[in-house]
Protein backbone atom coordinates (compact mmCIF):
# COMPACT_ATOMS: atom_id res chain seq x y z
CA UNK A 1 0.00 0.00 0.00
CA UNK A 2 1.48 3.67 -0.73
CA UNK A 3 -0.32 6.50 1.11
CA UNK A 4 0.53 9.75 -0.33
CA UNK A 5 -0.84 12.58 1.12
CA UNK A 6 -0.84 16.06 -0.90
CA UNK A 7 -1.91 18.76 1.39
CA UNK A 8 0.94 20.72 2.22
CA UNK A 9 4.58 21.43 0.89
CA UNK A 10 6.29 18.90 2.57
CA UNK A 11 3.86 16.02 1.67
CA UNK A 12 4.25 17.53 -2.10
CA UNK A 13 7.29 17.03 -2.11
CA UNK A 14 8.17 13.88 -0.75
CA UNK A 15 4.83 12.00 -2.25
CA UNK A 16 6.12 13.70 -5.54
CA UNK A 17 9.21 11.78 -5.80
CA UNK A 18 7.18 8.65 -4.76
CA UNK A 19 4.46 9.09 -7.78
CA UNK A 20 7.63 10.04 -10.42
CA UNK A 21 9.79 7.05 -9.17
CA UNK A 22 7.83 4.46 -7.09
CA UNK A 23 3.69 4.57 -8.08
CA UNK A 24 4.30 3.24 -11.84
CA UNK A 25 5.95 -0.18 -9.86
CA UNK A 26 3.60 -0.48 -7.21
CA UNK A 27 0.20 -2.45 -7.41
CA UNK A 28 -3.17 -0.77 -5.47
CA UNK A 29 -4.08 0.08 -3.27
CA UNK A 30 -2.61 4.03 -3.66
CA UNK A 31 -4.07 6.63 -1.52
CA UNK A 32 -3.24 9.68 -3.07
CA UNK A 33 -4.18 13.13 -2.05
CA UNK A 34 -7.25 13.27 -0.54
CA UNK A 35 -7.87 9.35 -0.99
CA UNK A 36 -4.96 9.06 2.28
CA UNK A 37 -7.45 8.85 5.13
CA UNK A 38 -8.28 7.02 7.60
CA UNK A 39 -11.95 5.11 6.63
CA UNK A 40 -9.92 3.70 3.59
CA UNK A 41 -6.08 3.38 5.44
CA UNK A 42 -7.92 1.18 7.80
CA UNK A 43 -9.82 -1.30 5.99
CA UNK A 44 -7.20 -2.18 3.25
CA UNK A 45 -4.97 -5.03 4.38
CA UNK A 46 -3.68 -6.08 0.90
CA UNK A 47 0.06 -6.00 0.24
CA UNK A 48 3.42 -7.46 1.54
CA UNK A 49 4.87 -3.86 1.73
CA UNK A 50 3.31 -0.37 3.44
CA UNK A 51 5.03 2.90 2.48
CA UNK A 52 3.72 6.23 3.67
CA UNK A 53 4.37 9.52 3.65
CA UNK A 54 2.69 12.02 6.49
CA UNK A 55 3.57 14.17 9.34
CA UNK A 56 4.50 11.86 12.25
CA UNK A 57 5.59 11.94 15.83
CA UNK A 58 6.95 9.49 18.19
CA UNK A 59 3.48 7.83 18.09
CA UNK A 60 1.64 9.10 15.71
CA UNK A 61 1.50 8.82 11.90
CA UNK A 62 -0.98 11.12 9.92
CA UNK A 63 -2.41 10.89 6.14
CA UNK A 64 -4.15 13.84 4.47
CA UNK A 65 -4.36 16.70 5.88
CA UNK A 66 -2.69 15.84 8.92
CA UNK A 67 -6.12 12.41 9.98
CA UNK A 68 -3.54 10.24 11.99
CA UNK A 69 -3.72 6.96 10.16
CA UNK A 70 -1.66 5.14 12.74
CA UNK A 71 -0.97 5.47 16.68
CA UNK A 72 0.09 3.58 19.20
CA UNK A 73 -3.95 2.41 20.03
CA UNK A 74 -4.85 1.30 16.38
CA UNK A 75 -2.31 -0.24 14.59
CA UNK A 76 -3.43 -2.17 11.47
CA UNK A 77 -3.17 -5.48 10.21
CA UNK A 78 0.96 -5.39 9.70
CA UNK A 79 1.66 -9.30 9.94
CA UNK A 80 4.66 -10.30 7.49
CA UNK A 81 4.75 -6.61 6.29
CA UNK A 82 7.83 -4.44 5.43
CA UNK A 83 6.96 -1.11 6.54
CA UNK A 84 8.31 1.90 5.59
CA UNK A 85 7.24 5.68 7.16
CA UNK A 86 8.38 8.57 5.57
CA UNK A 87 7.82 11.10 8.22
CA UNK A 88 9.47 12.20 11.84
CA UNK A 89 10.29 10.36 14.78
CA UNK A 90 7.94 7.52 14.30
CA UNK A 91 11.11 5.22 14.82
CA UNK A 92 11.04 6.05 18.63
CA UNK A 93 7.74 4.49 19.63
CA UNK A 94 5.28 3.52 16.68
CA UNK A 95 7.93 2.12 14.70
CA UNK A 96 8.99 -0.54 17.61
CA UNK A 97 5.31 -0.60 18.03
CA UNK A 98 4.57 -1.78 14.51
CA UNK A 99 7.21 -4.60 15.16
CA UNK A 100 6.00 -6.11 17.93
CA UNK A 101 2.03 -6.19 15.97
CA UNK A 102 4.02 -8.54 13.58
CA UNK A 103 5.44 -6.48 10.88
CA UNK A 104 8.55 -8.00 9.74
CA UNK A 105 10.96 -4.66 8.90
CA UNK A 106 10.62 -1.38 9.57
CA UNK A 107 12.08 1.95 8.38
CA UNK A 108 11.57 5.36 9.54
CA UNK A 109 13.99 7.72 11.23
CA UNK A 110 14.06 8.88 14.75
CA UNK A 111 14.60 12.79 14.49
CA UNK A 112 12.40 14.99 12.19
CA UNK A 113 13.34 14.23 8.53
CA UNK A 114 14.33 17.76 6.93
CA UNK A 115 14.93 19.10 4.07
CA UNK A 116 15.05 22.13 1.89
CA UNK A 117 12.99 22.32 -1.03
CA UNK A 118 11.73 24.50 -3.57
CA UNK A 119 8.34 25.97 -3.32
CA UNK A 120 7.81 27.01 -6.85
CA UNK A 121 8.11 23.35 -7.58
CA UNK A 122 5.28 22.22 -5.74
CA UNK A 123 3.32 21.42 -8.59
CA UNK A 124 6.12 19.17 -10.38
CA UNK A 125 7.52 18.30 -7.09
CA UNK A 126 9.51 15.34 -9.13
CA UNK A 127 11.96 18.00 -10.62
CA UNK A 128 12.80 19.80 -7.42
CA UNK A 129 16.72 20.30 -7.72
CA UNK A 130 16.71 21.38 -3.93
CA UNK A 131 14.91 18.48 -2.76
CA UNK A 132 16.65 15.79 -4.95
CA UNK A 133 19.10 15.15 -2.59
CA UNK A 134 17.20 14.36 0.43
CA UNK A 135 14.27 12.59 -1.23
CA UNK A 136 16.19 10.33 -4.23
CA UNK A 137 17.88 8.68 -1.54
CA UNK A 138 14.24 7.54 -0.16
CA UNK A 139 13.10 6.82 -3.28
CA UNK A 140 16.45 4.70 -4.12
CA UNK A 141 15.54 2.57 -0.74
CA UNK A 142 11.99 2.29 -2.14
CA UNK A 143 12.77 0.95 -5.07
CA UNK A 144 15.70 -1.51 -3.65
CA UNK A 145 12.32 -3.43 -1.82
CA UNK A 146 10.40 -3.27 -4.43
CA UNK A 147 13.27 -5.06 -6.30
CA UNK A 148 12.79 -8.02 -4.02
CA UNK A 149 16.15 -7.00 -1.73
CA UNK A 150 16.29 -7.33 2.15
CA UNK A 151 15.16 -4.18 3.87
CA UNK A 152 19.00 -4.24 5.26
CA UNK A 153 20.32 -3.59 1.75
CA UNK A 154 17.85 -0.79 1.05
CA UNK A 155 18.60 1.18 4.80
CA UNK A 156 22.33 0.95 3.55
CA UNK A 157 21.08 2.34 -0.16
CA UNK A 158 19.21 5.41 2.00
CA UNK A 159 21.98 5.76 4.36
CA UNK A 160 25.13 5.78 1.71
CA UNK A 161 23.36 8.02 -0.60
CA UNK A 162 22.30 10.63 1.82
CA UNK A 163 25.79 10.65 2.87
CA UNK A 164 27.14 10.75 -0.46
CA UNK A 165 24.70 13.32 -1.40
CA UNK A 166 25.56 15.31 1.76
CA UNK A 167 29.53 15.68 0.28
CA UNK A 168 28.75 16.19 -2.88
CA UNK A 169 26.10 19.48 -1.13
CA UNK A 170 29.13 20.64 0.60
CA UNK A 171 28.86 24.22 -1.28
CA UNK A 172 25.37 24.52 0.45
CA UNK A 173 26.13 23.95 3.74
CA UNK A 174 22.22 23.99 5.19
CA UNK A 175 21.55 21.14 2.65
CA UNK A 176 24.24 19.24 3.33
CA UNK A 177 23.37 19.24 7.22
CA UNK A 178 20.47 18.38 6.48
CA UNK A 179 21.18 15.39 4.91
CA UNK A 180 23.57 14.05 6.97
CA UNK A 181 20.83 15.06 10.22
CA UNK A 182 18.29 12.28 8.33
CA UNK A 183 21.14 9.77 7.25
CA UNK A 184 22.15 9.85 11.68
CA UNK A 185 18.70 9.20 12.51
CA UNK A 186 17.44 6.91 10.13
CA UNK A 187 16.26 3.51 11.85
CA UNK A 188 15.52 -0.45 10.81
CA UNK A 189 14.05 -2.45 13.56
CA UNK A 190 12.57 -5.66 13.00
CA UNK A 191 14.26 -8.51 10.78
CA UNK A 192 17.04 -7.31 8.44
CA UNK A 193 16.68 -9.67 6.13
CA UNK A 194 12.73 -8.94 5.37
CA UNK A 195 11.64 -8.83 1.73
CA UNK A 196 8.70 -8.37 -0.56
CA UNK A 197 7.98 -10.22 -3.56
CA UNK A 198 9.63 -8.31 -6.39
CA UNK A 199 8.06 -5.72 -8.72
CA UNK A 200 8.90 -5.65 -12.54
CA UNK A 201 11.51 -2.60 -12.68
CA UNK A 202 9.86 -0.26 -14.83
CA UNK A 203 11.35 2.61 -17.14
CA UNK A 204 10.21 6.12 -16.62
CA UNK A 205 10.19 8.04 -20.07
CA UNK A 206 7.99 10.52 -19.12
CA UNK A 207 7.21 12.57 -15.91
CA UNK A 208 3.52 12.30 -14.86
CA UNK A 209 0.99 16.01 -15.52
CA UNK A 210 1.66 18.94 -13.30
CA UNK A 211 -0.44 18.27 -9.97
CA UNK A 212 -2.82 20.71 -9.21
CA UNK A 213 -1.53 23.94 -7.80
CA UNK A 214 -0.71 24.57 -4.77
CA UNK A 215 -2.88 26.78 -2.67
CA UNK A 216 -0.75 27.98 0.40
CA UNK B 1 33.52 24.81 5.70
CA UNK B 2 32.52 28.23 5.39
CA UNK B 3 33.35 30.94 7.93
CA UNK B 4 29.55 31.75 7.88
CA UNK B 5 28.62 28.50 8.48
CA UNK B 6 30.62 27.86 11.22
CA UNK B 7 30.05 31.11 12.95
CA UNK B 8 26.48 29.66 12.94
CA UNK B 9 26.75 26.69 14.44
CA UNK B 10 28.67 28.10 17.37
CA UNK B 11 25.91 30.30 17.72
CA UNK B 12 23.77 27.32 17.88
CA UNK B 13 25.33 25.88 20.31
CA UNK B 14 24.68 28.05 23.04
CA UNK B 15 21.84 28.09 25.27
CA UNK B 16 18.69 29.11 23.34
CA UNK B 17 18.24 32.42 25.61
CA UNK B 18 16.96 35.84 23.89
CA UNK B 19 20.59 36.96 22.98
CA UNK B 20 21.74 33.70 21.98
CA UNK B 21 18.51 33.66 19.66
CA UNK B 22 19.73 37.11 18.38
CA UNK B 23 22.83 36.16 17.74
CA UNK B 24 22.24 32.85 15.81
CA UNK B 25 19.53 34.68 13.99
CA UNK B 26 22.65 37.06 12.65
CA UNK B 27 24.61 34.77 11.98
CA UNK B 28 22.66 33.01 9.52
CA UNK B 29 21.43 36.12 7.60
CA UNK B 30 25.29 36.56 6.91
CA UNK B 31 25.70 33.13 5.95
CA UNK B 32 22.27 33.48 3.76
CA UNK B 33 23.94 36.63 2.44
CA UNK B 34 27.25 34.85 1.12
CA UNK B 35 25.52 31.61 0.06
CA UNK B 36 22.65 33.59 -1.40
CA UNK B 37 20.33 30.36 -1.15
CA UNK B 38 17.43 32.03 -1.61
CA UNK B 39 18.45 34.62 -4.63
CA UNK B 40 19.02 31.76 -7.12
CA UNK B 41 16.73 32.99 -9.87
CA UNK B 42 13.37 31.49 -10.26
CA UNK B 43 13.81 29.60 -7.08
CA UNK B 44 12.40 29.48 -3.08
CA UNK B 45 13.87 27.33 -1.16
CA UNK B 46 11.77 26.13 1.83
CA UNK B 47 13.26 24.05 4.87
CA UNK B 48 10.63 21.44 5.45
CA UNK B 49 10.04 18.70 7.97
CA UNK B 50 7.28 16.02 8.20
CA UNK B 51 6.62 16.90 12.16
CA UNK B 52 3.27 16.78 13.44
CA UNK B 53 1.79 19.43 15.07
CA UNK B 54 5.21 20.96 16.09
CA UNK B 55 5.76 24.04 18.36
CA UNK B 56 7.98 25.23 14.93
CA UNK B 57 6.61 25.55 11.60
CA UNK B 58 6.88 22.64 9.10
CA UNK B 59 7.60 25.08 6.00
CA UNK B 60 9.41 27.75 6.18
CA UNK B 61 10.99 30.21 3.31
CA UNK B 62 14.73 29.91 4.13
CA UNK B 63 14.81 34.17 4.37
CA UNK B 64 12.65 33.90 7.40
CA UNK B 65 14.28 31.41 9.50
CA UNK B 66 16.22 34.11 11.31
CA UNK B 67 13.21 36.08 12.10
CA UNK B 68 12.10 32.60 13.46
CA UNK B 69 15.14 31.64 15.37
CA UNK B 70 15.00 34.93 17.06
CA UNK B 71 11.62 34.54 18.17
CA UNK B 72 10.83 31.10 18.80
CA UNK B 73 12.91 29.14 21.38
CA UNK B 74 11.21 25.73 19.71
CA UNK B 75 12.63 26.62 16.20
CA UNK B 76 16.06 27.51 17.58
CA UNK B 77 16.21 23.91 19.40
CA UNK B 78 15.56 22.40 16.34
CA UNK B 79 18.14 24.49 14.24
CA UNK B 80 20.84 23.34 16.99
CA UNK B 81 20.16 20.00 16.38
CA UNK B 82 20.53 20.13 12.49
CA UNK B 83 23.18 22.63 12.60
CA UNK B 84 24.84 22.74 15.72
CA UNK B 85 25.03 18.91 16.91
CA UNK B 86 26.63 17.99 13.75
Amino acid sequence: MLALPLHDLPTRSASGFLIRHVVPRAEPPQLVGPLDRKALFSTLSAGDAIIGVGHGDPARFSGYRDQVLIDLSSIPDVRGKVVVLISCQTARQLGPALINAGADSYIGFLEDLVWVMDAESASTPWADKFAAPAMMPIVNCVNTILDGKVTADAFVVLTNELMRNAAVEEEDELIAACLRFNAKNASLLGNPMARVKARPKVAFPLPPPPLFPYLA
Amino acid sequence: MSKEFEDLKEALRKPATPEAMREAAQRFREYERVKRLSGKPGSKPTLVSLGFRKDYPTQIDVRDIPREMETNPAFFEQMRKIVGEE
